[in-house]
């Protein structure tokens, strides 16, 4: 099945071309990586797709639902989580508090309910606390529950993050740069988390990474786009050898990282 | 080990100390208290918009005014009791606020900063000159409250009415921040990108903060009348507005409690320079500047620190998710790590 | 005709007025992308200032607007390090709670020294007080030199920012804070003197107008927010912009007053600002859309 489409897409800022006529499919339990040298339009594409940016042209469409102009909590409750590029945990909240708040399309109590705190109200919250509990558990960082999200490091924040997403069940997760601020080993970590939610929770993941070997470990396909135009799709050791790419990256290391890696 | 006296405690004592204050207090301190207790009131609805919301509106003041108004004039145009006017100007304060803002919804920062300025100045324009109805610049007097058959007078009557109502009121607040709504509140304020991405949907909380706080505001006016026992248009100007945002800053933006301390202590600063209305500007505008530059959290930060103390967003019970059993080398360092049970410790 | 040319020279003379307040809330807004909320209060500072040296110190009218513009300069330099640039890294909610702080702690000063002394500024002798005809028109000769001063005032406020060094660098900071930085301005130093240049055009405004619109210390806030909506009107980045707004602003309280109803005066400003922002958000000038996207 067909977990995202993207046909002919293109987004005009102010005359600026972002994104041009690009087209590309992700089919259910794919992990995708999008890569590309700085302002190619990246994270205009995750942007365009989770409803943050309007399409000027070209059709989106989430597991069979035409997306393209959708409100962002509306393509949310379709089935869509997000990460950013900054982390974007609530500094006002607990860790465990900030993945509550991914459980809000999940859970139902009116104000009213909260106000009076009906047992309803009551029982959901506890059970959204466990669920909290589980899925910082799932990704190693249930020992921060009670700490303010801004006292965790940034790739702490952005590992809270994906599982502040994966609480709400999405079927497809959209990560904006994960691997960015983590060591060597924790990239290695974050690449066997990555597969383990595609296998165990049959999520299908996009992401935009410029960690090359990350990339190369756990995507099946990568798209890549350079001044907003896709340049190249595949599997990950074709493309990297694909004269247009390399060409792309001339002068940003591309051939020196993927030598070094 | 945790202090048995938090948040709770704290409020529990401040209220049933206000529950005795007629027993020791002069008529003076009482309608100071009673004054309290409504600026308690407006800083909670305040609170929810400006500190959890975190949507700078500044048409608070304007509400208040509104529920005020409604109220009186439901009595005496209408001749209706104040039982009934009073939910009546309460709930004209809330849809007025919230049709007044719906346009200003979709405005952020210093838009919405405007156009809720520019509705506080129509609307005091309004009671100003829809003499046909508002009476105009002089104001006009409110009948005397009348709980009979109940054995209470008039002064002891609001005052107990107002003890009564501002406790339902701290409860629902309290309850509202530390739920699903308040966190939906919260993501708003802290990040409206990451809210709308988890679902949470932007029109309908902001609505709904504005909604209550216009309740909160109205409610608060709906009292204010058979306080005061007149009502006029000067009690609802610009000076209003600044008595009300600084109080949710030095008591504490984003806290319940730091509505409730904020408030009280702002009136008493109020009352203390009653007579000098240079110095009450002056002293207000002062405490503002300062809270904003050297204590931006409020004067709860400070309890904050007691041990023991919290104020969490979220009701669920903290003991039962605690990290008991110190984690392996091999696990601290693990994003890979198995799913767990939270760790059950000693539950209710 | 009589009504529409007094309407109109009064529109533009209150047009004059909003657009030199709007100035400086635009310039500040410009460089800060914040609102200064005391903006209206310092000009009613500068306004009591000037009423000080001329009114109860005797001094001459000239000697009265340089001292008043100079103290605005002061004055604007010191709120912004103040209330201003201590919160400029911390949350917009902040820097605009300090500035109505500071609104409020100038009003009550105004209020405890010039307090119930509110009056108008006496202009010299020299300008007569007989009206003026152009062509079946009546103006105030006061009217035209407040015209005037304002017309010179925005002229020069122009000439500073296209060929002194400094406007320049206010200029740069502006459009672009990190290049600002990158080629060595401190902007921080930029943000004071936008501060202290806006506030002396507002400290010019009040010098002028003084004489037509009585001082009292609760004319700054009111004052405020018909400039800002002036401001608003005109995109809220453009400097141009503010000046048309400004004077939008002032014929529409002159007509609205003038044909519909007196009372209407005082509050079509702000019903025009709650329509623009519902139908406009991009104002007429701005390029930036309003609207969070």
């Amino acid at each position: 099945m067909k977990m995202l489409s993207v046909r002919d897409l293109s987004v005009v800022f102010g005359g600026v071309r972002a994104l041009s006529e690009v087209s590309f499919e992700v089919a259910e339990g794919e992990i995708i990586g999008v890569i590309g040298p700085n302002g190619a339009g990246k994270t205009t594409l995750l942007n365009t797709i989770s409803g943050l940016s309007r399409a000027s042209q070209g059709e989106i469409h989430l597991a069979g639902s035409r997306i393209t102009g959708r409100r962002p909590t509306e393509i949310a409750a379709l089935g869509l989580g997000r990460t950013f590029q900054l982390s974007q945990l609530f500094p006002g909240m607990t860790v465990l508090e900030n993945v509550m708040t991914g459980l809000h399309l999940r859970t139902r109590a009116s104000a009213l309910a909260a106000a009076f705190r009906t047992r309803g109200m009551r029982a959901e919250e506890e059970e959204a606390a466990a669920k909290a509990w589980q899925a910082l558990a799932y990704v190693g960082m249930e020992r921060f529950a009670h700490r303010p999200g801004t006292e965790l490091s940034f790739g702490q924040q952005r590992i809270v993050e994906i599982a502040r997403t994966l609480i709400g069940e999405p079927k497809l997760v959209l990560l904006d740069e994960p691997a960015v601020g983590l060591s060597l080993t924790r990239v290695a970590e974050l690449d066997g988390l990555l597969r383990r939610i595609r296998d165990e929770r049959g999520v299908t993941l996009v992401m935009i990474e410029h960690v090359v070997r990350l990339v190369m470990d756990v995507c099946d396909r990568v798209v890549v786009l350079n001044y907003g135009m896709k340049i190249a799709e595949g599997a990950p050791e074709e493309v990297t050898s694909d004269a247009q790419v390399i060409a792309a990256y001339l002068g940003s290391g591309f051939d020196a990282a993927r030598r070094s890696s | 080990m945790r202090l048995a006296f938090g948040s709770r405690q704290f409020l529990a004592l401040l209220f049933l100390g206000l529950a005795l204050l007629p027993w020791v207090a002069n008529p003076y301190i009482l309608y100071v208290s009673n004054l309290a207790m409504l600026y308690i009131i407006l800083a909670l609805g305040l609170n929810m918009l400006v500190g959890y919301a975190g949507q700078f509106a500044l048409a608070n003041a304007a509400m208040f005014g509104i529920g005020a108004y409604g109220t009186g004039l439901l009595e005496v145009r209408l001749g209706l009791p104040y039982l009934l006017a009073a939910p009546g100007g309460a709930v004209l304060a809330m849809l007025i606020g919230t049709a007044i803002t719906f346009p200003a919804l979709r405005l952020s920062g210093i838009y919405l900063a405007l156009s809720t300025l520019a509705f506080a100045m129509f609307s005091q324009w309004v009671l100003l000159h829809w003499y046909s109805v508002t009476y105009g610049g002089g104001g006009f007097r409110v009948p005397h409250l009348d709980l009979s058959p109940l054995p209470i007078g008039p002064d002891l009557g609001i005052y107990y009415l107002s003890w009564a109502v501002t406790i339902v009121l701290v409860v629902l607040a309290w309850a509202l921040v530390r739920s699903r709504i308040g966190r939906a509140f919260v993501a708003i304020r802290d990040g409206e990108v990451a809210a709308q991405s988890l679902g949470i949907d932007l029109l309908r909380y902001k609505a709904l903060a504005f909604a209550l706080s216009g309740f909160y505001a109205g409610v608060a006016g709906a009292l204010y009348t058979p306080l005061l026992g007149y009502i006029s248009p000067e009690g609802f100007d610009l000076f209003q507005m600044i008595i009300q945002k600084s109080m949710i800053v030095v008591g504490g933006m984003g806290s319940i409690l730091g509505s409730v301390i904020g408030a009280t202590v702002m009136v008493a600063v109020l009352e203390l320079l009653r007579q000098f209305k240079s110095t009450q500007e002056i002293v207000f505008g002062s405490i503002l500047i300062a809270f904003v530059l050297f204590r931006p959290r409020g004067i709860v930060t400070l309890l904050r620190r007691l041990p023991g103390w919290e104020e969490p967003l979220s009701s669920f019970d903290r003991r039962r998710y605690v990290v008991t059993a110190p984690s392996s080398p091999a696990a601290a360092t693990g994003l890979a790590r198995a799913a767990a049970e939270p760790t059950r410790g000693e539950g209710r | 005709m009589m009504m529409f040319g007094y309407l109109l020279a009064t529109g533009i003379t209150t047009g004059a007025l909003y657009a030199l307040v709007a100035l400086g809330i635009t310039v500040v807004y410009k460089a800060t992308r914040a609102v200064n909320f005391a903006h209206g209060d310092l000009f009613m500072i500068c306004g009591f200032i000037a009423y000080s040296f001329h009114v109860m110190w005797g001094m001459p009218y000239v000697l009265s607007l340089v001292l008043a513009v100079t103290a605005g300069f002061v004055i604007g330099a010191l709120a912004e390090r103040i209330a201003f640039r201590p919160l400029m890294e911390e949350s917009l909610v902040s820097v605009l709670l300090a500035t109505i702080g500071l609104s409020f702690v100038l009003k009550g000063v105004a209020r405890g020294i010039w307090g119930g002394k509110g009056d108008f500024i006496p202009f010299p002798p020299l300008v007569s007080s007989t009206p003026m005809s152009f062509g079946g028109i009546l103006v105030m000769p006061q009217q035209l030199i407040v015209l005037a001063g304002a017309v010179a005032v925005m002229l020069l406020f122009a000439a500073f920012f296209k060929f002194t060094r400094l406007g320049k660098m206010m200029q740069a900071t502006a459009d672009n804070q990190k290049a600002a930085k990158l080629v060595g301005i401190r902007t921080g130093r930029v943000y004071m003197y936008t501060f202290a240049v806006g506030t002396s055009v507002a400290g010019a405004a009040a010098v002028l107008m003084a004489p037509i619109t009585l001082l009292y210390p609760d004319i700054g806030f009111v004052l405020f927010i018909k400039s800002f909506a002036a401001a608003v009107l005109g995109g809220l980045t453009s400097i141009p912009g503010a000046v048309v707004g400004g004077f939008l602003i002032g014929l529409i309280e002159a007509f609205s007053g003038g044909y519909i109803s007196t009372n209407l005066q005082d509050v079509s400003s702000y019903i025009v600002i709650m329509l623009v922002l519902i139908f406009l958000p991009q104002g007429l000038f701005g390029g930036r859309s309003l609207r969070k996207v």
